[in-house]
């Protein structure tokens, strides 16, 4: 399974740096292997498909472009595409929203509807933890900070959502997600887990 | 704010964690962008908590994206035709044709608009047409959202020339109150952006909307600071 695992990234690093250098078939091999899984992180943040159609679109794009920047970085090929792709995500959700957040949600039964289409975002996030480490460390969470943590980190959501969402004062939800945070450093630094 | 110093590590820290798990709002979040651009210790910072969280993606499983996000890839980057599906060519490149639909647009408009005062049962279509001209009155950008859409489609439909470091930025114009951006859109081609609420109750209160030539990225203060390139009336077909 590492090994597997290993020898993914490798060739995932292989074509990046093929793509640095205009290769256009690696670019197209680089967009078929890890385009799903990119697209599946879109789609959970931004919940719209032509939103994640077009935030995939110009991820590549911007990839194609700075392929080359990869070899200075010290992540797996996939982290790395993995964090471009969540952080324009980021970046879009939070254009579109105001400082003050006075959005109306009356969208809960869509969200639950979304919802039950598969695993909630903690089994997603602990899924994910395919590092023993890792998913020790989310266990390892309290409830109410696992919750937050997992909410933020699967679905995009701010501050501000967070505490509309768990229908708790801001204060706490930040509390929350600051001190997981922070627990879950720890715990990884003391597992080896160093990025 | 000196984020970098010693004594700051930890308040940095706990920003860059924000940062990584997207819980910062708008204003903090452009702001530690930018910082991390010029300072290679925030940089390092964010991204030492992405690697620890991007990790956990992996989890997330994959969706098939549909294959003209490929297409359009290829077609923005001018790649060769590879095994992929076939080329469709840019059609969008063509401005005839949009300055045929633009005028189609209106007609639409101006058709729907007359129909839906006939009384009928079913549900009308309800949808919102913006045309957006420049000074010469000629359209350069069409935005349209049917009402309960969650996105403004925008076309450019005219010769929309832009340096490679600037951007274009679409703002609402509300009565008496400063302009609110919508986001970035292209010069060329069509895009998609991104409404906090249906369109119907985002331009509920608003006449006209405006695009302004900015800074590669967009306008960092909130309000416009280039030129106002196009303006127009908000109609609504209901």
């Amino acid at each position: 399974m590492a090994d597997a695992d290993t020898d993914k990234s490798a060739h995932l690093a292989h074509l990046l740096a093929r793509t640095a250098l205009a290769d256009q078939a690696a670019f197209a091999a680089l967009y078929q292997l890890t385009a799903p899984h990119l697209y599946g992180v879109a789609l959970r943040i931004l919940r719209e498909p032509a939103l994640a159609e077009d935030l995939l679109q110009e991820a590549f794009v911007n990839i194609w472009h700075h392929a080359g920047t990869y070899a200075a970085e010290k992540a797996k090929p996939r982290t790395w595409l993995a964090s471009i792709v969540r952080n324009r995500c980021l970046d879009q959700l939070r254009r579109r929203e105001p400082d003050t957040l006075t959005m109306t949600r009356n969208e809960d039964e869509a969200e639950m509807e979304f919802e039950a289409l598969g695993p909630t975002p903690e089994e997603l996030l602990l899924s994910g933890a395919d590092a023993h480490s890792v998913r020790g460390c989310i266990e390892g969470l309290e409830g109410a900070q696992k919750q937050a943590i997992a909410l933020a980190f699967v679905r995009g959501m701010s501050h501000a959502e967070l505490a509309l969402h768990l229908r708790e004062p801001l204060g706490t939800v930040k509390s929350w997600v600051r001190r997981g945070l922070e627990r879950l450093r720890k715990c990884l630094e003391a597992a080896g887990f160093v990025p | 704010m000196d984020l970098a110093r010693p004594d700051r590590s930890a308040r940095l820290d706990a920003l860059a964690a924000a940062y990584a798990l997207g819980t910062l709002g708008p204003g903090p979040r452009r702001r530690l962008a930018e910082l991390a651009q010029r300072d290679p210790v925030v940089a390092a910072a964010i991204r030492r908590w992405e690697w620890r969280l991007a990790a956990l993606t992996a989890g997330i499983p994959g969706i098939t994206p549909p294959s003209r996000v490929w297409e359009r890839i290829r077609t923005r980057l001018g790649l060769a035709d590879s095994a992929a599906a076939p080329s469709r060519g840019s059609w969008w490149a063509n401005l005839a044709l949009w300055r045929g639909l633009a005028l189609a647009g209106f007609a639409i408009a101006f058709a729907l608009g007359i129909s839906l005062l006939a009384p009928r049962g079913e549900q009308p279509f309800e949808s919102v047409v913006v045309v957006l001209a420049g000074p010469d009155a000629k359209p350069a950008l069409i935005a349209t959202a049917e009402r309960g859409s969650r996105f403004l489609t925008v076309k450019a439909v005219g010769d929309v020339a832009i340096a490679r470091d600037r951007s274009l930025e679409l703002w609402m114009l509300p009565d008496g109150r400063p302009p609110q951006s919508l986001g970035l859109i292209p010069a060329s081609g069509v895009d998609r952006v991104a409404l906090r609420a249906p369109a119907g109750v985002t331009l509920q209160n608003i006449p006209a909307l405006a695009v302004s030539l900015e800074p590669a990225g967009g306008s960092t203060t909130g309000a416009p600071t280039g030129p106002v390139l196009y303006t127009g009336r908000v109609e609504r077909t209901y």
